[in-house]
């Protein structure tokens, strides 16, 4: 059985001059799916604005929204009450012959190439044929996410939003973001279909009823096998009860929670808080 | 102009009547003068970073009546296919699921725009306006070059040269039946109103530009005139909530249609380029939430793509059922591992272009590159198979033209202009016929040099009232003022009076 929780996501920037206009897309909406269950979902903004919501290209829930008066920060709060599922579990089906198939590697195309983040590096290439030949797809995987968890660090401040996955190895030090990045080049140098998270995590395994705690914007990969399933390579574990999603894509670019372009002096991003709430 | 015995082709018989008396001091004289129209009014184009005239030869290149029909019902044939195909694609990409073309085909092509994922303009056409490169082969067939669906220009120098001609030389018109071209503006501006919301009673269309420094400025500011809408730039323009407003000295008025001339890339800073400055941030949500129309559509780029091109005759026998009326040009894809072997062994005797290029540029010819290039090009192609096409030496048609004060044969293609208001497809009756001056260069780019000539097509021995040019009652009804229906043998006098009329306006 699963959770029931709450997620307040706050972010916003702050500008040293006026702003006259912006123009922003957040994606900050769950939804709901064979893992878990979209109660609620509301998002505002300071100042109010009159928002426009669509579904993008994979399938996210993209709210835009304008400004047009003067000012100097801009806050955004993302509330959603989520029904969580139980752990998920590996989809053993697909063999390494049928990954090689024109059939998947056609239709998946998308989550088997590399991108500006997702990109190739001869010492993963490396990695990745090794793990490839001593398991079978699933296994391949957890090896694969485990072998990221192994090498890298969690520490924050060290890598940026743009950080490439070989640029994080380098450092041997990230966030998640980084963490799902270089899982996916090991992925897709294997030919496993695979694809970038984003979501949250409530960090906390014996949160109780009715507990707020501080929590996190997570990312976690999903990788298909005959079916997609996902996994926490920066936590080495399956998804379950305490994982919400949001948005999947190639990478961090196709599911960045806020974008925007404005007129005007500087911006400086205020301090992203996510309060997660377990309700049941 | 001649066929395989020194004849002259029927279509040339009239022209060929009238020029060959003509002394050659005569046509020195007229030659200069046409020279002369284009450097007075500054029609130029840039080549290699320099301004120059775009240079008319003094000799048109003629389609009878019968070619042309074909033609036309080939490009429509062409242009319906392709609006089919890009719904397709930015909807449930049938056409994938039924396997006749690979997914990667169109994930793989840098201009399959994700974010027009779903955007349906309220009356479905994407091509509003399309140039179909059409080249006549060493057998006197025509074929596709390429499509060109995102913002095919040219058009304003089929007007331009056939109003100077109608100028230098007015007897020829008198003696031939010349269809119009002058009346392009008309339909086009009758296909972006038509492009609206149906909740629009006299929508706004714009003309957007990217300025003043864009080699085809000269065009966007003659579209813009003779529609009598706004050009404006970027910064002309502001979204809010979602709603395109125009800045004007009476305050802000709303938009309805923006007939863009600016790339994809360059349109929305929040969805493409965040630094780009020609655009409008915001106009990508604005479309698809129903309140704008963008004209052409975002996205183009994936009907238009060199390798997408190899199956358009595949697109036109799923979508409508039917044979291709004009063929392609035979191409070999270098991502197809089967065909790709061939084009390394044969690169030599082959043509190869770049999937994504235009204007001309990174095109190999395989007879006349070193060994060194050749090498190089071998590379680029294993490097990057997606990027590569071959096609075989098409020898392209000859017309006799003027270099030097002689007449000496130059080969030809011909881009035709399709304009979709949705419920037809109208296609100028010519097109831009460009001429490559080099001797046995078959480079016909403006940007590599070529030249243009005026093109006509000539109208049926007995054309019924229906056929004819600005005959058709309902376009004329739907659009409210347009000029009196132009006498046929000399079509660009009602169009050249009203632009003195306008020039003389500006002048007081």
């Amino acid at each position: 059985m699963g959770w029931r929780i709450r997620v307040v996501h706050e972010t916003g920037y702050q500008y040293n001059a006026p702003v006259h206009e912006s123009y922003n897309e957040v994606r900050l909406t769950p939804r709901s799916d064979g893992h878990q269950n979209v109660i609620v979902n509301r998002i505002e903004t300071v100042p109010a604005t009159r928002s426009y919501r669509y579904e993008d290209y994979w399938g996210s829930q993209v709210t835009a929204f304008d400004l047009h008066a003067p000012h100097t920060e801009l806050l955004v709060t993302g509330t959603s009450v989520v029904e969580t599922g139980d752990e998920v579990e590996p989809v053993r089906k697909a063999t390494w012959e049928d990954l090689a198939g024109v059939a998947v590697r056609d239709r998946y195309t998308e989550m088997l190439e590399f991108t500006e983040y997702v990109s190739k590096d001869p010492a993963l290439t490396e990695v990745a044929s090794d793990i490839k030949r001593a398991h079978e797809p699933v296994d391949a995987v957890h090896a694969a996410c485990r072998w990221v968890h192994e090498k890298m660090t969690y520490q924050a401040g060290t890598t940026g939003v743009h950080t490439s996955a070989p640029e994080a190895l380098q450092a041997g030090k990230g966030v998640c973001q980084d963490f799902v990045h270089l899982s996916l080049v090991l992925l897709r140098e294997m030919g496993v279909p695979s694809r970038y998270v984003s979501g949250y995590l409530l960090p906390r395994k014996d949160t109780g009823i009715g507990e707020t705690v501080s929590g996190e914007s997570h990312a976690w990969i999903e990788a298909r096998t005959g079916g997609w399933w996902g996994y926490d390579p920066t936590n080495d574990m399956p998804i379950g009860r305490r994982h919400v999603w949001v948005a999947v894509g190639r990478d961090y670019n196709d599911v960045s929670p806020i974008k925007g372009i404005y007129s005007g002096g500087s911006a400086e991003a205020l301090d992203v808080t996510v309060d997660m709430t377990r309700l049941a | 102009m001649f066929d395989a015995e020194g004849t002259v082709r029927s279509p040339y018989r009239a022209l060929h009547d009238a020029i060959a008396p003509t002394a050659a001091a005569d046509l020195t004289v007229r030659s200069e003068a046409l020279d002369r129209a284009y450097l007075d009014q500054g029609i130029t184009f840039s080549l290699s970073g320099k301004e120059r005239p775009f240079p008319l030869d003094i000799v048109p290149r003629v389609i009878s009546s019968t070619e042309w029909n074909k033609l036309q019902r080939g490009i429509v044939q062409r242009v319906k296919a392709l609006e089919a195909f890009l719904a397709d694609v930015y909807g449930d990409a049938q056409i994938v699921r039924d396997g006749v073309l690979p997914r990667r085909l169109i994930t793989s092509c840098e201009h399959f725009k994700r974010s027009a994922h779903l955007l349906n303009p309220p009356n479905g056409v994407r091509i509003h306006v399309a140039g179909i490169d059409l080249v006549r082969d060493a057998e006197g067939t025509f074929r596709v070059l390429e499509d060109n669906l995102r913002n095919p220009s040219g058009v304003s120098y089929v007007m331009e040269n056939r109003r100077t001609m109608a100028r230098v030389f007015p007897d020829l018109f008198t003696r031939q039946r010349v269809r119009a071209v002058g009346d392009y503006s008309i339909h086009l501006l009758h296909a972006l109103r038509a492009a609206a919301a149906p909740n629009v009673a006299d929508p706004t269309v714009v003309v957007l530009t990217p300025g003043v420094y864009n080699s085809a400025y000269f065009e966007h500011s003659l579209l813009a005139r003779q529609m009598g809408v706004e050009l404006v730039e970027g910064r002309d323009l502001f979204c809010r909530e979602n709603v395109v407003y125009m800045r004007t000295t009476e305050g802000e008025q709303r938009v309805d249609v923006v007939y863009r001339r600016i790339d994809d890339d360059f349109l929305d800073p929040l969805q493409f380029k965040p630094t780009s400055v020609l655009g409008v941030a915001g106009i990508m949500n604005a479309a698809r939430a129903g309140n704008v129309v963008i004209a052409n559509a975002v996205g183009n780029g994936v009907g238009d793509d060199k390798l997408v091109y190899t199956y358009v005759p595949d697109m036109i026998k799923y979508y409508l059922d039917e044979k291709p009326v004009i063929p392609n040009v035979s191409t070999f894809r270098c991502w197809l591992d089967g065909e790709r072997g061939h084009v390394i062994d044969q690169l030599d005797e082959l043509v190869l272009k770049p999937v994504e290029g235009s204007g001309g540029y990174g095109i190999l010819f395989g007879p006349n590159a070193s060994k060194k290039e050749l090498t190089d090009a071998r590379k680029a192609i294993r490097e990057d198979p997606r990027g590569w096409i071959a096609q075989p030496v098409v020898q392209l048609s000859t017309v006799p033209t003027r270099v030097d004060d002689r007449l000496v044969p130059r080969h030809v293609d011909l881009r035709p202009f399709a304009v979709n208001d949705g419920e037809d497809v109208y296609v100028l009756p010519g097109g831009l016929t460009r001429v490559a001056l080099p001797k046995g260069s078959l480079v016909v780019n403006s940007s590599q040099g070529g030249g243009s000539k005026d093109t006509w097509v000539l109208a049926p021995n007995r054309a019924p009232e229906a056929e004819r040019e600005l005959g058709q009652a309902g376009l004329t009804a739907a659009i409210g003022p347009v000029q009196a229906p132009a006498a046929e043998h000399c079509p660009e006098l009602t169009i050249g009076q009203q632009q003195q009329q306008q020039q003389q306006g500006r002048d007081h």
